[in-house]
């Protein structure tokens, strides 16, 4: 089975790690994620934040790619991404007048026939069919993941139909549990970590990341998981510095959710380059004997 | 608070709030203050000024408190606000068009640094067709020192600043999550015209 793919900046730059990751457990389980033709620069919330016209244009150009793929579905791991290219086809689909004056200037035209899902809108259903079970050969019992969600992957800035609970998402639980770990129950799953205000407003961010390691800490989590790779980066990146800041003893590994279905399915840390990370991955994973 | 009146004079805030209303797409009027955004907003502690409060300045045609406040500049796009407000008022967006506006009325931004980074990063994705970290971060800490400088800020800060963002890069490095090919797709000339027309359009404002 064949899936469109867009891995974006992140995934070809800092987030390279994500991008092998995805592509091995996917094909572990039959699906080839088909990298869409020389992709653009979605504009991320720069041209969201500052230009109206290209936060959808830019998109669009992907979109009428992956519409001449000729794939039903696609797949698009960083939530910054998947939230500009569903509201571009949503403002596409909206507005002909709009649609009529990006289309006249890309080679291929945004149709709006591709289903756009997010990498666990995917992983849920593979979940529910039982592919992730059937694939996966070790237990991940002690694993208890703060699933964090971020900011992009339930709220929009339009109307959009989401297939989870926007206030309390359970798309990570559900895969989690599949693999046999447990996630636990918290507050601030869809809370933000400041994303680019890291660089600009650094102090800002900081803050809002304290939040979120505070609350995962003292409800019990001994690592988060996520599948944004802004989140990851900045969860990873900065929690020394926000531990250090903020009086935090203790410091959790930020998964990605392909890494702890790679464990499960018997992939070494080697092979999803898990030295990549900033807190230490390995601890937790050989204390309970899964590497 | 204080037991100042409130002055409302259509002739003065009719021209803001149908800008706002108009280029951010949100029904401001349909505000009823009930406050829902501002118990989410994760900023709101730090910015004082909260979701419905801007809102607020909005309707009164209060524009120099709309455009500077830290609400307008620390708003993280996290979309609580919009997701929860019952009449499905959007703030985020009214703060992406309040930055746009004090630009266009070239109005010194509380916070340099935000604009200087969409810049940079806009500028990065039309060169190559994709952003290179690496560029995207030269371009923005040239932009910020050059407007340091010009608000008199004094290279101590400037070099401190640099030594930071270098510490990271390092850490970056050794983490092997920095990349140094630059990715050039062949269809940047449509690109290039996507740019082109997004210029014109903000001519034609
Ligand atoms: S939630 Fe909506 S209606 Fe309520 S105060 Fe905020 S913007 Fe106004
Ligand atoms: S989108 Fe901005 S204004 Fe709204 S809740 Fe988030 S930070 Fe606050």
């Amino acid at each position: 089975m064949e899936i469109a793919y867009y891995p974006g900046c992140s995934l070809h730059a800092s987030s390279e790690l994500y991008d092998i990751q995805s592509r091995m457990v996917f094909r572990r389980m039959g699906v080839e994620l088909k990298e869409i033709e020389d992709w653009n620069c979605c504009g991320a919330t720069s041209a969201g934040k500052t230009d109206d016209f290209l936060a959808i244009a830019l998109p669009a150009r992907n979109l009428g790619i992956a519409d001449a793929s000729g794939l039903a579905e696609i797949v698009i791991p960083c939530s910054s991404c998947y939230s500009r290219m569903i509201v571009s086809q949503k403002k596409l689909a909206d507005d002909p007048g709009l649609k009529n004056t990006i289309n006249a200037e890309l080679i291929k035209k945004a149709e709006g026939k591709i289903k756009i899902s997010s990498i666990l809108e995917v992983l849920v259903s593979k979940a529910n069919s039982g592919e992730i079970a059937e694939k996966s050969i070790k237990n991940l019992e002690g694993i208890k993941p703060a699933c964090y969600y971020g900011c992009l992957l339930t709220r929009f800035p339009c109307d959009v139909e989401i297939p989870d609970s926007v206030e309390n998402p359970q798309g990570m639980e559900i895969v989690c549990k599949i693999i046999g770990a447990q996630p636990i129950d918290w507050s601030y799953k869809t809370d933000c970590c400041g994303a680019s205000a890291v660089i600009n407003d650094t102090d800002t961010s900081l803050l809002l990341m304290s939040r979120i390691l505070h609350d995962a800490v003292a409800r019990g989590a001994n690592c988060f998981v996520t599948t944004c790779p802004m989140c990851q980066l900045n969860m990873d990146a900065y929690q020394e510095q926000v531990g250090e800041k903020y009086g935090i003893q203790k410091r959790l590994p930020v998964y990605f959710i392909t890494e702890l279905l790679g464990i499960a399915m018997g992939f070494s840390p080697n092979e999803m380059q898990l030295d990549r990370h900033f807190i230490d991955p390995f601890g937790l994973l050989t204390e309970l004997k899964l590497i | 608070m204080s037991s100042q009146s409130v002055v409302f004079k259509p002739e003065i805030s009719k021209p803001l709030l149908q800008e706002v209303m108009d280029r951010s797409g949100q029904n401001v009027l349909a505000c009823y203050q009930c406050r829902r955004c501002a118990a989410g907003c994760p900023v709101g502690d730090e910015t004082g000024v909260t979701p419905d409060r801007l809102i607020r300045m909005i309707l009164l045609g209060e524009k120099n408190e709309a455009f500077n406040n830290l609400l307008v500049w620390k708003c993280v796009a996290c979309y609580t606000c919009g997701t929860r407000c019952p009449n499905n008022i959007q703030t985020a967006r009214i703060n992406e068009i309040l930055k746009q506006m004090s630009k266009e009325a070239h109005i010194e931004p509380l916070n340099p640094k935000v604009a200087a980074f969409h810049n940079a990063f806009l500028t990065s994705a039309s060169h190559f067709g994709r952003v290179n970290e690496l560029e995207f971060m030269s371009l923005y800490e040239i932009q910020n020192t050059r407007s340091e400088l010009k608000r008199g800020g004094g290279w101590r800060a400037i070099v401190d600043k640099i030594k930071d963002r270098a510490k990271l890069g390092i850490s970056m490095m050794k983490k092997k999550r920095l990349h140094f090919k630059l990715d050039k797709i062949k269809g940047l000339s449509e690109i290039k015209r996507l740019y082109a027309k997004a210029r014109e359009k903000s001519v034609d404002r």
